[in-house]
């Protein structure tokens, strides 16, 4: 009983290690050549040698751009307090320039406590912009520009963008430019006015190496010893997750997991599912967990629902199949059935239904949208008439097929004649 | 980080009072276009010229081609005393700061005939009374704002020293106007008319300069004048023939990039035979940025940078695109370089003597250079490509493929096919279609595939490659698996 709620409490802790990304990438702040390091090295100067800088932070999505700048950030604020203004701009809301400086000026308001205008026009906020930078200059204060989506902003005429760098260039300003950016020529994208202005740093996310997800491994999952957990349960819970993390299957089935997206929130996604997973009787993790949590990412919805399909259904849609490889772009349910016929006539089987049934069975297929309606126009025709598309792909179709749990040989055949080049028949078991 | 926190405490005392130095003072006092051979002081100029390096390094030929004279010889001794330690952070913070773009150094050089012209006429039109339009054209990075600013100083020195009235001065960045008809008001607004009853700016300037002698000249410099084009380029027109009217007496300066915007834009003004005069600045050259990056450097009383090191970032810089603002960031980064190299060694061998910053000189050397210009021009394409995970690399490959047969564009439901034979041919499971579609998104979000739009179906998305083959060949080319995919 104890066990169990111990085991509770661990994976309580663990999953909201896993939803916190500043406890996630300050595992990855250690190394000098870390892009954490970097950017601060960069920031840090920028702030204690009043000298303007401006970057890029490259990476895909889920890479942690976002999560180790406000790292940085907060550390920065921490070390040097009163010194840093901060103002984020997103170019999914900020898109605008009028939006973009309105927000802007917004921002400075709250921070130095002055009162804001709704009413200031595109020409007033830009000077009070002007003014800030000036002021905030004089009094040693950095104002650091964050700019996320940054290839948003560079739509336009990138009039902000301009106005930002080119404001950096003068001696009286101290700020500091930080874009950040899924895509990788994101500053081709610029005018070459404003390029010419942005100084080319970039720092680029990079999927982690092994070292660095094994690192990541034990940052996050073992246990602390200072926690409220006693301190058995905790090294118990330690040694068995080692053995698992070290052992090689577990190795397989990460690399399996990774080599269809690398990026660090994926791989916490993984990790989640795999701690939600813990069997709390028993108490402590084991391989089945992150083999759980691989299956259930690699769920093919459409292959689950063959799986549930009737005899008649998968003969439907072996006709439909063997009307798609006779170049028929349209069919509806009378062309299914014309298919259906020529091939009883032809291989003289067993199984014949009657149309009705055949109708009945279309239309569960529709229910379960593995067909559909390919126009929404012929509302006011019957379903035999109205021309559909097929939603699964030939491979996924073959797929449930073959692991379709008592699939006769006849469908197996019909389905292979499809295809002159596939030899189904090897591969009847 | 220890270093850091050892730099912080050592700038506490130092960084106030070089702030309020620098917030205090307006631009560094004014010399005239003088020529860069006039030196501060000799012990200066002669530790940081190309030819005066550390007596240990005498495998370097130096760049200039004067000869040494006695008195260089002899400071040499000296230049191993005032040998720069990149250690000490008060001394790379200074450099970084001679470096810097927003560091207007006191004379421009390479520019000078470009502002004596310009000059020149401006002069012409103070002392005629008369007004002029002038067009400065050239690529961003060469100058061109900076030498407005020291021309419009200097004539209004001149014309307080030769007893003219000074022109008023006027400088506008066109895009900081929401409307480009706003140029008008401001120029109202901001000179020495003041606006009688309603009239709209354009028509009470026009009015003005068509009715009245003025009592003095107005310098009106707009920077980035493509911002005022329009479709029907009525501003652009009025601006220009505002200094056409018989009584005006405005010197309009327009900056902008387009070398031919006054005939593709301005084609009246050339019947009325008053077309603006043109000064070009071209693109820096590399013995340019050479210049120009000792000028800056000469206020450091160290020799920071290895000539050859200084003349590779010039000739690429030269051969990219002749941008100064370039050459001074890569040069700002090749210090960042050297001082993290400086940091590691410090961390791994303990060691700070002085006697071996003496025997090896710690300045920014070639290697450091080609880092920061490495960094500076490559993109990152290549490195993304090759740290993608396996499956968005075989969606590459086997889009690589399927163009390689003429065809540019398909739609998502053929490139899974072709990847899905890709897949089989390796001997690896294919991922399902739903991963697939996520991965292409993840690609397309990247820039390295396009996704077009589709209102139904996910798979009739139309799909392109937007990165070169040849990239992809050179990124994957490590890979034996990948070689044979892409033969």
């Amino acid at each position: 009983m104890a066990v169990q709620n111990h085991a509770r409490d661990a994976q309580n802790l663990l999953r909201s290690r896993l939803c916190n990304p500043s406890f996630v990438f300050k595992a990855l702040s250690g190394s000098p050549d870390s892009n954490y390091s970097k950017l601060k090295f960069i920031l840090s100067s920028s702030v204690t040698e009043a000298c303007n800088n401006s970057l890029l932070l490259l990476g895909p999505r889920g890479s942690g751009k976002t999560a180790v700048l406000e790292l940085v950030l907060n550390d920065l604020l921490e070390e040097y307090p009163d010194m840093i203004s901060v103002i984020r701009l997103n170019g999914l809301l900020h898109n605008d320039d009028n939006c973009a400086f309105k927000e802007i000026s917004r921002q400075l308001c709250v921070e130095h406590h002055l009162l804001f205008s709704k009413m200031a026009s595109f020409d007033d906020n830009s000077q009070f912009l002007i003014a800030m930078l000036r002021e905030c200059g004089l009094a040693h204060k950095t104002i650091v520009f964050v700019l996320e989506e940054f290839d948003l902003f560079a739509q336009g005429k990138q009039r902000l963008l301009y106005s930002l760098l080119d404001a950096m260039q003068s001696i009286t300003s101290q700020a500091a430019v930080i874009g950040i950016s899924c895509r990788l020529d994101a500053d081709q994208l610029l005018e070459k006015r404003v390029r010419s202005r942005f100084s080319h740093r970039k720092l680029l996310f990079l999927p982690p190496s092994t070292e660095i997800i094994e690192r990541l491994l034990q940052h996050i999952l073992l246990l602390p010893m200072d926690s409220t957990l006693p301190n058995d349960y905790a090294t118990q819970f330690n040694t068995k997750l080692e053995s698992v993390l070290a052992d090689e299957r577990f190795k397989e089935i990460l690399k399996n997991y990774l080599s269809s997206s690398s990026t660090i929130n994926h791989l916490l996604r993984f990790l989640f599912v795999a701690v939600s997973s813990i069997d709390v009787k028993s108490g402590y993790p084991s391989l089945d967990n992150f083999k759980t949590a691989l299956s259930s990412f690699r769920r093919q919805p459409k292959q689950e629902c063959i799986k549930d399909c009737s005899i008649l259904e998968l003969y439907i849609l072996a006709c439909i199949r063997r009307l798609e490889s006779k170049e028929q772009k349209s069919y509806n349910f009378n062309s299914v059935m014309k298919e259906y016929k020529s091939i009883h006539d032809q291989f003289q089987t067993s199984d014949d239904y009657a149309r009705n049934v055949c109708l009945r069975a279309f239309e569960r297929l529709l229910q379960r949208d593995l067909i559909c309606f390919s126009d929404n126009r012929g509302q006011g025709q019957s379903v035999e008439f109205r021309p559909v598309k097929c939603l699964i792909s030939h491979f996924e179709l073959q797929e449930g097929i073959k692991a379709y749990r008592s699939c006769p040989v006849s469908c197996f055949l019909h389905y292979g004649f499809c295809y002159s080049g596939i030899s189904l028949l090897a591969g009847v078991s | 980080m220890p270093s850091l926190a050892v730099s912080r405490s050592a700038e506490e005392p130092l960084t106030p009072q070089k702030r309020r130095l620098r917030s205090n003072s307006t631009a560094a006092p004014e010399t005239p276009f003088s020529s860069p051979t006039k030196r501060k002081s000799p012990r200066r100029c002669l530790d940081s010229t190309p030819s005066s390096h550390s007596t240990r390094n005498d495998s370097i030929e130096p760049i200039s081609n004067s000869s040494k004279s006695p008195a260089e010889e002899l400071s040499e001794d000296f230049s191993e005393i005032l040998n720069w330690n990149p250690r000490d952070a008060s001394q790379v913070s200074a450099v970084k700061e001679a470096l810097h773009v927003s560091t207007a150094p006191p004379t421009i050089v390479c520019r000078e005939e470009e502002q004596r012209r310009v000059f020149d006429f401006c002069r012409a039109c103070v002392e005629k009374e008369q007004s002029g339009s002038l067009y400065v054209c050239g690529c961003p990075g060469t100058g061109k704002s900076l030498s407005m600013e020291k021309v419009s100083n200097k004539l209004i020195e001149w014309a307080r020293d030769g007893g003219f009235d000074p022109p008023e001065v006027l400088s506008i960045n066109c895009t900081a106007l929401t409307s480009s008809s706003q140029i008008f008001g401001k120029i109202v607004e901001n000179g020495y008319v003041k606006v009688k009853g309603t009239a709209a700016p354009l028509q009470h300037l026009q009015n003005l300069y068509s009715q009245k002698q003025q009592s003095s000249s107005s310098l009106i410099i707009a920077d980035e004048l493509d911002y005022l084009i329009t479709k029907d380029r009525a501003v652009l027109h009025d601006l220009f023939m505002l200094t056409t009217l018989p009584f005006s007496r405005c010197i309009l300066i327009g900056i902008a990039n387009a070398i031919d915007l006054a005939d593709r834009f301005l084609p009246k003004l050339q019947s009325l035979n008053c077309k603006p005069l043109v000064v070009t600045y071209r693109a820096y050259s590399k013995d340019q940025i050479i210049r120009i990056l000792q000028e800056r450097l000469m206020v450091l009383p160290h020799v920071v940078f290895h000539p050859q090191a200084l003349e590779l970032c010039a000739r690429k810089v030269a051969a990219a695109s002749g941008d100064m603002r370039k050459a001074l960031s890569v040069c700002r980064s090749a210090v960042e370089v050297l001082e993290a190299e400086v940091r590691e060694s410090t961390i791994r061998l303990r060691s700070n003597s002085s006697l071996n910053d003496l025997l090896n000189p710690l300045q920014v050397k070639i290697d450091h250079m080609a880092a920061a210009l490495s960094k500076a021009f490559r993109t990152p394409v290549i490195d993304t490509i090759q740290s993608l995970p396996q499956h968005q690399q075989i969606i590459l490959c086997s889009a690589v493929k399927f163009f390689r047969g003429g065809k540019k564009d398909t739609i998502v439901g053929e490139l899974n096919k072709s990847y899905v034979e890709t897949c089989k041919s390796r001997m690896i499971p294919p991922v399902g279609i739903s991963e697939f579609l996520s991965m292409c998104r993840v690609l397309n979000d990247q820039g390295l595939v396009k996704l077009g739009q589709s209102r139904g179906d996910d798979k009739l998305k139309r799909v392109t490659l937007t990165v070169d083959e040849a990239d992809i060949n050179f990124a994957l080319q490590g890979v034996r698996f990948f070689r044979t995919c892409l033969q």
